[in-house]
């Protein structure tokens, strides 16, 4: 099979995900329990005006036509009006998305280097102190909710050691000026993006070390060493490398959970983004807003996955079948 | 003089059980331009005894005394970066057990041959490429396929390429460990040959690791039988083959009726080589030793000189076996 025949194919199965959730994204807000009309319609209203409403956000056609209405809005990007602020949901979320995808960046990118990068330090120094400490530290993150640990983290900074802003993403009047703006900024990312890195870079390094461990373990390691390269370099270039296509795809598919962690970090660090607004949608059950934000996120989920199975077929050469690869 | 001199070379595996003593005094020389084979049972240390030559230890493994001269100079008491900046790959390379998996699969076979030489030599990329070309040429490989990913060879190309990299900085000395127990017999013969024209052409002196006795005879020049962890005989391959005078070496060349028939089934002798982790008091042999007597449980023999042309054997009943018994066959 060719690879880019396994990329359409990939392609064709992602589209497919996306018009299950899609739909799936309509119809359970739509089953959640109480009456979302409430929060727009005051039973004071005249029965014109209640329906002028109704009329203005889609309400009185039949479930089905609101499906059809639903799905030819999707494709232009219309998520219609959100209940509680009656402004277009895709402009609310053009304005979150910078701040979750910044947030989303600086945590990824720094999971991923501290967390190999742990890994390939406890793999080198095997059964050390060093070693276990980190190793005991990584599992004990990686065991226990993340949520929890966030919890505390925020009372650790917001209450007994108050050195970092605990909620927003700057202060409520800016600084002056670019760079103080921008440092401000940085300031707010630290312990929101800090406890994501915490969370999650336990299992990074807990499988990054044990994968180089058994890359170690192989003889092409000791023809390397043999060949007298330094160690440093028998350890990036060769055991790491050669680890790289794994964890380059464990890395990939586990970006859709960091993308649903997401929701949850920008909810306790009161992150003006995508996820907060999600979760403010559904306890407002102000469902045009949730439905957009739930459908972003899910698009995002879905591109992840793309990404993992793209990557993949980078990193390993034995998978790049186009170039005259596998015989 | 010998490009390299081993002597009394002792290096032992720590063990929650105590010490393996893998490697037990041995000495041997190499000679410029010729090939030593060492023979032995699996188990025996033979590649301990390489990856000793190397410094290529386990971090278990440990060398507890001894000296490895390499063109007059001890390198045991060079220091770790030194060892690996003048010694490795530059004076001595070499060819592991395991060539299946002896090369990285996701660099390109080219890149790790130009690696090793620009790990000790201050040469342009280009430069080495080049060589490596050479190299690939040389081994009876299309250079065109340096490019190509080690999963695009077969075994034997890839032991090809693998003998191409240790050529690859010009060494002293090229160990080969089994180089072709992992291959089909076809392919053996066939590596084995293309790696005898070029020892012979670039005269490179060779420390040949192998179980084949045969393979050593086609070979080889001089020859070394390792019994747990020492050397128990000696000598010019042909001295050794004609008259081989340890009961263990013996036993070995006994159970190879023609030894320029390829791979004959080795017929093992009695008994099971001792752990090594208490090897038995006196000479090592002594359980399985048809002459043993009181002396050789109790006094390790030394390998000393019989006869002439340096054959030494490790026995103290040697006088007798000089005779001529024949202590294998009822
Ligand atoms: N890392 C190690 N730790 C402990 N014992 C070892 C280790 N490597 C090899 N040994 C033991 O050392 C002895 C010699 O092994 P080896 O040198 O591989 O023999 P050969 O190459 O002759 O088959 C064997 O008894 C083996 O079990
Ligand atoms: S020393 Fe004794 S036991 Fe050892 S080989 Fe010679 S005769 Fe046999
Ligand atoms: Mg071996």
């Amino acid at each position: 099979m060719g690879f880019s025949r396994y990329l359409l194919r990939r392609l064709g199965y992602a589209v497919i995900v996306l018009f299950v959730i899609m739909t799936f994204n309509f119809a359970i807000f739509r089953l959640m329990p109480g009456d979302a009309t409430k929060m727009i319609i005051d039973p004071m209203f005249t029965p014109e005006a209640i329906a002028e409403l109704k009329r203005q956000f889609g309400l009185d056609d039949p479930p089905l036509v609101q499906y059809f209405k639903y799905v030819g809005n999707l494709f232009k990007f219309d998520l219609g009006l959100s209940f509680s602020t009656r402004r277009p949901v895709v402009n609310e979320l053009k304005e979150r998305l910078p701040n979750t995808a910044v947030l989303f960046l600086a945590s990824f990118t720094l999971t991923t280097i501290i967390g190999i990068s742990v890994g390939v330090y406890t793999a080198s120094k095997r059964g050390t102190f060093g070693d276990n400490f980190v190793t005991g530290a990584g599992l004990f993150a990686f065991a226990v909710p993340s949520f929890w640990i966030q919890l505390l983290l925020l009372m650790l900074f917001g209450y007994y050691i108050p050195i970092l802003p605990i909620h927003g993403t700057m202060s409520a009047p800016p600084p002056d000026g670019f760079l103080l703006q921008f440092l401000d900024r940085i300031h707010h990312l630290i312990l929101p993006a800090g406890s994501n890195v915490i969370v999650a870079f336990g299992s990074w390094a807990l499988y990054t070390r044990n994968t180089m461990l058994e890359a170690l373990g192989q003889d092409y390691i000791v023809t390397a060493r043999a060949k007298g390269l330094p160690e440093n370099t028998v350890l990036r270039h060769h055991a790491l490398r050669s680890v790289l296509p794994p964890i380059v795809t464990l890395i990939f598919g586990a970006l859709p959970g960091m993308v649903s962690g997401a929701v949850i970090t920008e909810t306790i660090f009161s992150w003006h983004g995508v996820g907060k607004y999600l979760m403010d949608a559904v306890m407002q059950q102000d469902y045009p807003a949730a439905q957009g934000a739930f459908y972003l996120i899910a698009l995002a989920v879905v591109i992840c996955n793309l990404a993992a199975d793209i990557v993949y077929g980078i990193v390993d050469p034995r998978i790049r079948v186009g170039e005259g690869g596998a015989k | 003089m010998a490009i390299l001199e081993v002597r009394d070379l002792k290096m032992y595996y720590k063990t929650l059980r105590g010490h393996v003593k893998a490697v037990d005094s041995v000495s041997f020389d190499i000679e410029r331009g010729k090939a030593l084979g060492i023979a032995g049972e699996s188990g025996c240390g033979k590649t301990s005894m390489a990856v000793t030559v190397l410094r290529l230890l386990p971090s278990n493994g440990k060398i507890h005394g001894g000296s490895v001269k390499l063109d007059g100079i001890d390198i045991v008491k060079l220091d770790d970066e030194e060892f690996r900046k003048s010694v490795r790959w530059k004076k001595i390379s070499m060819v592991f057990q395991g060539a299946m998996n002896a090369l990285n699969p996701v660099h390109r076979v080219g890149d790790q041959i130009v690696e090793a030489i620009l790990a000790h030599e201050d040469v342009p990329h280009q430069e080495a490429a080049t060589r490596a070309e050479e190299l690939l040429d040389m081994v009876g490989i299309n250079p065109k396929r340096y490019k190509e990913y080690p999963h695009e060879f077969s075994g034997g190309m890839k032991q090809r390429v693998v003998i191409a990299m240790a050529l690859a900085c010009n060494p002293d000395v090229i160990i080969a460990d089994e180089p072709t127990t992992a291959l089909d017999v076809m392919v053996q013969s066939q590596v084995l040959k293309a790696m005898e024209d070029l020892r012979k052409r670039l005269d490179l002196s060779m420390m040949l690791i192998t179980h084949d006795l045969s393979v050593i005879a086609q070979t080889c020049d001089n020859i070394a039988i390792m019994y747990a962890g020492k050397i128990v005989e000696y000598g010019n391959v042909i001295d050794v083959f004609d008259n081989p005078t340890h009961p263990y070496g013996m036993g070995l060349v006994k159970s190879f009726p023609n030894i320029k028939a390829e791979r004959t089934r080795v017929r093992s002798l009695p008994g099971f080589p001792p752990n090594l982790l208490a090897p038995p008091k006196g000479c090592r042999f002594h359980p399985r030793c048809p002459l043993a007597g009181d002396i050789c449980m109790e006094e390790e023999p030394e390998l000393i000189e019989i006869g002439s042309n340096s054959h030494k054997v490790a026995c103290h009943k040697v006088d007798m076996l000089e005779r001529g018994v024949n202590i294998w066959e009822q």
